[in-house]
């Protein structure tokens, strides 16, 4: 696999130098221009609205919503947490032991590929869900 | 000059032993062919770009804040509107963050895409949830500390959801908010979680992540 290419440094590292700098950069220029709000001091007896978490926890926050269905005893709300955070955690802890497949090629892992995208799809569809439903 | 300075250094420290390996390792070409290089491979060296970026902002955001309920907010007021550089300090950190977010997730389907986290790449994968969930719970904990009605109450939501999880949810909600409700404790201990505890992990967990990418080299194509 490495019989041939550029050495890590300087060549290599060069390169990362310059995705780095345009990076930081763009950091430096989207905080020059809409810098971080601060909005009224807390107050634990009025109730803002609408409140949002932060944009990567809105997959929990919609699927939350999207799931209204009680499991025999088990309350929907207690459902929703579970699968949304405990069971999907575990699923993206065990992903190398549950794909047993040592095929790296894109195109002869068809499976995991889908099961990939319809993932990544659903924690889209959920983030959305969680914004656009009130 | 600078050569003898290096000769130096290294006669005293023997540093060309261990740096030179790493720096004269080939980089394979379905990474970097010396004209294109894959940017895909650069995604976990942005987010640990951003880590630096929030270690050093941090350090002066926190020369300022302080973590109790009276001071809190109007010690971020003051960051925000009388020390100097202050607003683009607090601005720098909270983008870089969100950034770095990006970058992890990113970094994560890059990876599951290469099947890059398959033997003997095992427990880098799952070394690298825990970065995931580590670079989340920064978030969480940051975003309480303004003490504006947005982290009052997006941290009131986010308890009782995790107070929600069966058997252990309420317990841990109880030790997030040291006691029953959000409060001057749950500010104080939000606050040594975020720059003490989190920090320290990550940069422990990045080192062995780091040396684990070293002692395997890089994944093989993918395609
Ligand atoms: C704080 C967050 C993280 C940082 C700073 C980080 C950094 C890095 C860096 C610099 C590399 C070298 C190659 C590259 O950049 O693509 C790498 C490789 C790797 N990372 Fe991460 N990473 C993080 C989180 C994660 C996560 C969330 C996962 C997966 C769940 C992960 C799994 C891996 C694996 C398996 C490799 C080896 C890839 C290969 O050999 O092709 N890392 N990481």
């Amino acid at each position: 696999m490495r019989v041939r290419g550029l050495s890590f440094f300087p060549n290599f590292l060069l390169r990362e130098v310059v995705i780095m700098f345009t990076t930081a950069a763009s950091i430096f220029l989207l905080a020059s221009i809409f810098p971080a709000s601060l909005l009224d001091p807390a107050n634990p007896f009025e109730t803002p609205k609408p409140i949002f978490p932060e944009w990567y926890f809105l997959y929990v926050y919609g699927f939350l919503k999207f799931w209204t269905w009680d499991i025999g005893p088990i309350k929907a709300k207690t459902m929703g947490i579970v699968i949304s955070m405990v069971f999907f955690q575990l699923l993206l802890i065990l992903v190398p032991f549950i794909d047993r497949n040592t095929e790296v090629n894109l195109k002869k892992r068809p499976i995991a590929v889908i099961l990939g995208v319809i993932t990544i799809a659903a924690v889209l569809f959920f983030t959305i869900y969680g914004i656009v439903f009130e | 000059m600078m050569k003898q300075l290096y000769e130096w250094i290294d006669k005293r420290t023997k540093l060309s032993k261990y740096w030179e390996p790493i720096a004269r390792h080939p980089v394979p070409s379905h990474v970097s062919d010396g004209v294109r290089t894959n940017p895909v491979y650069c995604l976990g060296g942005i987010a640990f770009l951003c880590f630096i970026i929030l270690v050093i902002t941090g350090m002066f955001l926190a020369m300022y804040y302080k973590p109790t309920p009276d001071e809190a907010y109007e010690s971020v007021r003051y960051i925000m509107e009388e020390v100097p550089m202050g607003a683009f300090i607090r601005s720098v950190h909270s983008w870089a963050a969100n950034m770095m977010i990006a970058a992890v997730m990113l970094h994560m389907i890059r990876v599951y895409f290469t099947g890059a986290y398959k033997p003997p790449r095992e427990l880098n994968w799952v070394i690298g949830v825990v970065l995931f969930l580590i670079t989340t719970a920064f978030g969480f904990t940051g975003y309480l500390l303004p003490w504006d009605q947005l982290a009052y109450w997006a941290t009131t939501i986010g308890i009782q959801i995790t107070s929600g999880i069966p058997v252990v949810g309420p317990y841990v909600g109880k030790l997030l908010m040291g006691g029953g409700e959000i409060g001057p404790n749950t500010l104080s201990r939000f606050y040594a979680v975020h720059t003490i505890i989190l920090p320290l992990t990550l940069a422990l967990l990045l080192g062995i992540h780091f040396l684990l990418v070293r002692i395997h080299g890089i994944s093989g194509r993918y395609l």
